[in-house]
């Protein structure tokens, strides 16, 4: 339904992704369009234009962020040597936790994002199943599930900290 | 103040009220297929609205009628701007429709289940 040939006076993908980039730190219903206006750097009706409301652009970011971040990350799983380092860098890292907010806080609310958020997790699944991680000291295979896990508790170490710091 | 339903593939927006008066509108029908999607929207009444008509402008009071903007036209029906809910359109005499409902989180969830993208 998108017509080709609409005049946009920004680079879609630059701001899909910076979307992409909010919608991580921030929760949904936290983000208001005067929010995405001001940090995406994007008049308000371009936006509209493009994307055609909030969730759409939500969903465009959502959509991104499976395609450019986590599609990469099981291909570079596949090709690593180390995988326990990579593991623990990935649990280190945010590349999950857009996928994570997803799953917690707009997926039960709404079929398109389950739909992204199953497919993203069955692309990972996959890619755990190729490429079996086994930490050290353990005769098992890390899991999906434990791999979600992990990186919860780490944004809650990471929060607990910094704010030890601040004091 | 407007009532927004769906209804047989459509999209009835109906103006209630002296807001007919203002808006010289007194519903619109959009077919859903030409429904881009809903936002709630407290601030795109501070938004420049543009060339009004025909319809009501008194700033601060009410934003009613019909504005043309950059060569959009744009449907607007607001007083209370925290209550605003934003429809974008494709091809329709409209760009997009500026409204204010009852309960803009309902409004935005029924259009946005019947968008799909």
């Amino acid at each position: 339904m998108m017509a080709m040939g609409r005049p946009r006076g920004f680079d879609e993908e630059t701001v899909t992704a910076a979307a992409a980039a909010l919608f991580t730190t921030r929760a949904y219903d936290g983000v208001g369009v005067d929010d995405l206006v001001r940090q995406l750097e994007v008049h308000r009706n371009s936006l509209y234009k493009t994307f055609g409301s909030k969730r759409g652009l939500y969903l465009a970011a959502l959509r991104w962020h499976v395609s450019h971040v986590l599609q990469p990350l099981t291909q570079r799983l596949r090709s690593e040597k180390d995988t326990a380092r990579f593991l623990d860098a990935v649990i280190h890292r945010g590349e999950l936790d857009l996928l994570l907010l997803a799953a917690v806080e707009r997926a039960p609310a709404d079929a398109e994002v389950a739909t992204v958020v199953t497919s993203a997790l069955h692309l990972l699944d996959e890619a755990l199943a190729e490429t079996p991680i086994l930490p050290p000291g353990r005769t098992t295979a890390i899991t999906l599930s434990e791999l979600l896990g992990e990186r919860l508790r780490m944004r809650v170490t990471t929060a607990s900290t910094d704010q030890k710091g601040n004091l | 103040m407007a009532r927004v339903t769906t209804e047989n593939g459509n999209l009835v927006v109906e103006i209630e009220g002296l807001d007919k008066l203002w808006s010289l509108k007194s519903s619109l029908t959009i077919p859903l297929a030409n429904v881009r999607g809903a936002t709630a929207d407290p601030g795109m009444v501070k938004e420049p609205k543009g060339l009004r008509a025909p319809g009501t402008h008194l700033p601060g009071v009410i934003t009613a009628g019909t504005f043309h903007q950059d060569g959009e036209r744009v449907f607007w029906d607001v007083r209370d701007g925290a209550r605003a809910v934003v429809i974008e359109l494709a091809d329709q005499r409209y760009a997009r429709l500026v409204i204010e409902v009852a309960d803009p989180a309902a409004t935005v969830d029924l259009i946005e289940k019947a968008v799909t993208r």
